[in-house]
């Protein structure tokens, strides 16, 4: 397949294509980029339950959630706070409700551990709207102060008000993310998530902890999820109940994950990708983006039900076959 | 009668009221689990879409007894449609699929609906027989709200009656605790599958009319109400009709005191109540463990 080279040069041009996509795009499109990429990252941390250990949560935004209210409420209580300390505690905010939760979901999978976390996601939820004088209720947390990046006092960099820098920013901290969860995925832990996924009981009787290894995939999976949500409050500079922890944000990584294909660790984000196109797409035609969503959603379900990774892999062995098939007749004549 | 008494008996049926209600669809959605496994996330739309059916009747005929027995039934079609056409391709592979296919389908239901109807409230007149109040004991109250309580029951009873009295109930009981083995014993599981279906959207479909009077039509209607039932679902425990008996009149009451006494947080207790209960028992009061 592909050499060593090939990679290089992949990679190389895909991180000039980050770089210069403001100038190349203009603003409108580096905007909408920092959205996807936002989503992406939650997609992605709900893919290592959902796709690499096999546990369905119902309330991944109460994470999400989590990581963003905490960092509204960090910039606008704390005097002298900077934006890396900030997207900082949205992740520790995160990590700590994941350590709280853990010894109590990991006991459990399956349905109960889907109807365990629509509790907490809602209870989450609820209790957001309901605290009015710290999380401001419906209207949620906004306009809260963005500082500017601050690198020990030497290199002061602008965010608010200025999108392109901070979608370098934004660029920054998603794309440590996603390398670190790739990372996470290719070594000797990934592989023992994957064991409890296909099978828990043999991984136990091979020594290895199945509840303490799911525990530390959660907190992981939950603090990354944490990041996306503090990213997209900065983003958005407004933290609300309904946009970030509401069921329907649970239910967007989920959809994503199922359209580009589970258990891979780029279908997430294919399917993150293809959402954000088509929505983007239909917003220029009609105001009925509900109405085409659930259609794709219906049509993807009954026609490609692998998602978008196991109907190019299905497309590709297709292909192959053809392809051997016809070199075989060559040779034939 | 003094006032406070009479004030804690009308909270009281009121929250037996949309304890029923809640039931009703609650015991839609947990038939549907408890035999086919399917997490029917757009149940709640199809009690939002009889809702409508329920006003589009009473514009055409003004009579709420031909909605009574006309939109359900409609509603159930819906159910049967997307059980034959979408449902039963996709089972070969996981519920999941299912799963984000239903939400697809809560999603296009509740677009239509904005298309054909609107997005105003749409308020359903309550039939005249019973539009007074009755009064009992001194205490005055609706009447229309005690006849939603008495038809939940009726429907109850009908149910019960099918399930343990009937041999369709028999198959269905047998179905939920080893369908391989009911289907190898020579019946059409697929043909009780989407019955089944049907009967649960039914359900729902009945719930979303008795609740048009009280609460107007409205499309936020599948999210407000879908999700208290769905709650009562999950703590009941899953296929478990007894559990969602008993939870459903449980939430009605703490949602009607709650509002009373703590106002703003009668959603907390409601969730924190389900919290409590899976922490305690993961699979729900009356669950069995997978």
């Amino acid at each position: 397949m592909m050499n060593k080279t090939m990679k290089m040069v992949f990679w190389i041009v895909l991180l000039l294509i980050l770089v210069f996509y403001p100038r190349l795009f203009g603003i409108y499109y580096t905007n909408l980029f920092v959205s996807f990429a936002v989503f992406a990252v939650f997609a992605v941390s709900l893919n290592m339950l959902l796709g690499y250990t096999g546990l369905l949560s119902f309330g991944h935004a109460m994470f999400f959630g989590t990581g963003g209210y905490a960092t509204a409420l960090a910039l606008k209580h704390i005097q002298g706070m900077t934006v890396l300390p900030a997207v900082g505690i949205g992740f520790l905010a995160a990590m700590i409700l994941a350590l709280v939760l853990c010894p109590l979901v990991v006991r459990v999978s399956g349905t109960a551990f889907a109807m365990l976390h629509l509790a907490f996601g809602q209870l989450m939820y609820v209790l957001a709207l309901k605290f009015r004088n710290i999380t401001g209720g419906e209207d949620g947390i906004g306009n809260f102060p963005i500082p500017d990046l601050n690198f020990f006092g030497v290199i002061s960099i602008g965010m608010k008000g200025n999108p392109v820098n901070f979608y370098y920013l934004a660029m920054v901290i998603l794309g440590v993310s996603l390398w670190l969860m790739w990372f996470l995925t290719k070594t000797p832990f990934g592989q023992i998530q994957t064991g409890i996924r296909d099978n828990a009981k043999r991984i136990d009787y091979l020594g290895y902890k199945v509840p303490q290894t799911k525990a530390v995939v959660y907190v992981i999976s939950g603090a990354f999820a944490g990041i996306a949500g503090s990213v997209y409050g900065l983003f958005h500079n407004l933290v609300s109940a309904d946009g970030s922890l509401g069921i329907l944000v649970s239910f967007v990584p989920i959809t994503a994950v199922m359209v580009g294909g589970m258990g891979s660790f780029f279908g997430p984000i294919w399917g993150t990708a293809i959402f954000q196109i088509i929505e983007e797409i239909v917003l220029r035609f009609t105001d009925r983006v509900e109405l085409v969503m659930g259609l794709m959603l219906i049509l993807i379900i009954m026609f490609a039900p692998r998602g978008f990774t196991g109907l190019v892999n299905t497309l590709k062995m297709k292909w192959q076959a053809y392809a051997a098939v016809r070199s075989g007749m060559e040779k034939k004549t | 009668m003094d006032p406070t008494t009479a004030m804690y008996i009308s909270q009281g049926i009121h929250g037996i009221t949309y304890g029923m209600i809640l039931f009703l669809i609650a015991s839609g959605l947990n038939i549907i689990f408890g035999m086919m496994g399917i997490l029917n996330l757009a149940h709640a739309s199809f009690f939002m879409l009889s809702g409508y059916f329920c006003h589009q009747v009473l514009v055409l005929t003004g009579n709420f007894w031909i909605a009574l027995i006309v939109a359900p039934l409609f509603t159930a079609l819906f159910g049967i449609l997307l059980e034959r056409v979408c449902l039963s391709r996709i089972s070969a592979f996981g519920h999941l699929g299912e799963l984000i296919l239903t939400v697809g389908v809560a999603q296009v239901i509740l677009a239509l609906v904005k298309i054909f109807w609107g997005t105003e409230n749409i308020p359903i007149s309550v039939p005249p027989v019973f539009a007074g109040m009755v009064s009992i004991g001194g205490l005055v109250y609706p009447v229309y709200r005690l006849f939603v309580i008495g038809m939940a029951l009726g429907v109850l009873a009908f149910m019960l009656l099918l399930l343990y009295k009937t041999r369709v109930g028999k198959i269905v009981r047998a179905a939920v605790s080893d369908r391989d083995m009911v289907n190898a014993l020579g019946i059409n599981i697929p043909l009780v599958f989407m019955i089944i279906f049907g009967v649960g959207t039914w359900l729902a479909g009945v719930a979303g009319v008795a609740i048009a009077p009280i609460l107007t039509v409205f499309p936020g209607l599948a999210d407000q109400v879908g999700m208290d039932a769905f709650i009562v679902v999950v703590t009941g425990g899953f296929g478990s009709l007894t559990g969602a008996f008993i939870v459903s009149i449980i939430f009605g009451l703490l949602s009607s005191f709650g509002v009373q006494f703590f106002s703003q947080l009668a959603p907390v207790l409601i969730v924190g109540f389900m919290a409590v209960v899976l922490i305690i028992r993961p699979n729900g009061l009356f669950g069995v463990e997978e």
